[in-house]
């Protein structure tokens, strides 16, 4: 998300959907639905979930649009956090079983193919976060990935990974902490 | 309260971006967010910080059927605005067919689906009506009225004596029919309103309703003959209806760096 380019058009059309403008709207939705759905899909783990949270980040977007002017955030950043917060209101529910990877990965993601936007959004510069995720411990880095991607709560990165919760609350704490530090430096 | 800590306020704000702040504690900390500059800011710090990693993921398409969705939606916000009603999302109405709808009454009250599209329409007019919020005294009345969840007419009732029937989608058909508006209250028969256009705005004198509109009390419109029911209770096909939703509405604007809306 650090493209600067891909930002400042996501921003344009962002306020331009802020005064009514649908086109540029359906625009925003093309160039950012592909990630948005599978960030969401991860989390709920189920298609029509994920589904319901798109569409509902979707009219929040339009909604409030004119709004994201004052939210001081990379655009990217502002549509993924509202995606992200409503797929994890979500599974804060009765938590949804959790499948093996592997079927999981079968029954839910088969793909539909990429148009030219999404290709762009993925080809954005992501090295910063990327590098200083390189820089956790293995077990650090596993549970900070598997809360951040998957929406495990704390005790479900322990059992996942057959660890002491204390140890895991450990390691997300400090995995943040150096994350904070790498980023920030 | 407020946080004073700030390496608490950080690490909350950290675990409550990346997920790991969950149930109780998560709701207590949204709404310590909501007056606490400091909370909103360590956390739009930790959104810019940690959300970039979610473009890491492989992009899956979803299907149409979501941008469909999308756009029924905020087509509702727009037919919406014209309303220009403080109403809340409590709106209900649910798709029935025409004939033996007024045989049936009971069955589908009780089912208490709320239309997607009137909720949408509802919740819209909630955001994107006056900026503050506005307690009346007397709360407007505000039912959208949907066909097969397809919105038709909003009937408002911004003060008693008169009744707003605003047309979302006209149905312009062939001039040999009226179309009459009936109130229904929760435990009696259809009272008549008046006679409503099917392709513009009426406005329907009603000094005289014996009808108290509570929440769950319903409009619908049905199809009669030229002049109205002959009768004096409703004949005809059930265009559309809707159930009543009141209160004043209560908003507030969305919060930067909140990331939730």
């Amino acid at each position: 998300m650090a493209d600067i380019a891909l930002n400042e058009r996501l921003a344009a059309m962002l306020s331009r959907a802020g005064i009514g403008d649908k086109k540029a709207f359906a625009e925003l939705y093309d160039a950012t639905k592909s990630k948005l759905f599978s960030v969401s899909l991860r989390i709920v783990r189920e298609r029509h979930l994920a589904e319901e949270v798109l569409q509902d980040s979707f009219v929040s977007i339009w909604n409030n649009a004119a709004g994201y002017a004052t939210a001081k955030s990379a655009p990217m950043t502002w549509m993924t956090a509202i995606v992200r917060n409503r797929s994890l209101d979500l599974v804060r529910r009765p938590r949804l079983e959790l499948q093996d990877e592997e079927e999981f990965f079968t029954l839910n993601l088969e793909d539909e193919s990429l148009g030219p936007q999404d290709q762009l959004v993925q080809a954005r510069d992501k090295s910063r976060i990327e590098h200083c995720m390189k820089g956790l411990d293995g077990e650090q880095l596993q549970s900070v990935s598997l809360a951040f991607f998957q929406g495990l709560s704390h005790s479900e990165v322990a059992e996942h990974l057959g660890r002491p919760l204390g140890t895991i609350k450990t390691h997300i704490r400090r995995g943040l902490l150096r994350l904070k530090g790498c980023l920030e430096s | 309260m407020k946080l004073n800590n700030p390496e608490l306020i950080s690490r909350l704000a950290s675990e409550y971006v990346l997920g790991t702040l969950r149930g109780g504690a998560r709701r207590r900390f949204v709404q310590l967010m909501q007056h606490d500059a400091a909370l909103r800011e360590a956390v739009a710090t930790w959104e810019a910080h940690l959300t970039p990693l979610a473009d890491l993921v492989e992009p899956i398409a979803p299907p149409r059927r979501v941008w469909n969705n999308i756009e029924a939606r905020i087509g509702a916000t727009a037919a919406s605005n014209r309303s220009n009603a403080e109403t809340n999302q409590n709106a209900a109405g649910n798709a029935i067919s025409g004939g033996g709808f007024w045989g049936s009454l009971p069955f589908w009250r009780g089912l208490g689906v709320v239309g997607s599209t009137a909720a949408a329409i509802l919740l819209a007019a909630t955001l994107r009506s006056a900026p503050v919020a506005v307690v009346s005294p007397d709360p407007m009345v505000v039912a959208v009225l949907e066909d097969n969840g397809e919105a038709r007419l909003i009937v408002e009732q911004p003060k008693s004596g008169y009744v707003m029937v605003k047309m979302v989608k006209p149905w312009n058909g062939p001039d040999d029919h009226s179309l009459e508006l009936w109130v229904i209250p929760k435990d009696g028969a259809p009272r008549s309103i008046g006679l409503v256009s099917d392709s513009v705005d009426t406005k329907l004198i009603k000094t005289d309703m014996d009808v108290r509109l509570t929440d769950g009390t319903l409009f619908a419109v049905s199809k009669e003959p030229k002049g109205g029911s002959p009768t004096g209770a409703p004949t005809g096909a059930v265009l559309c209806k809707g159930v009543i939703a009141r209160m004043p509405a209560k908003t507030s604007p969305p919060r930067p760096g909140q990331g939730q809306i």
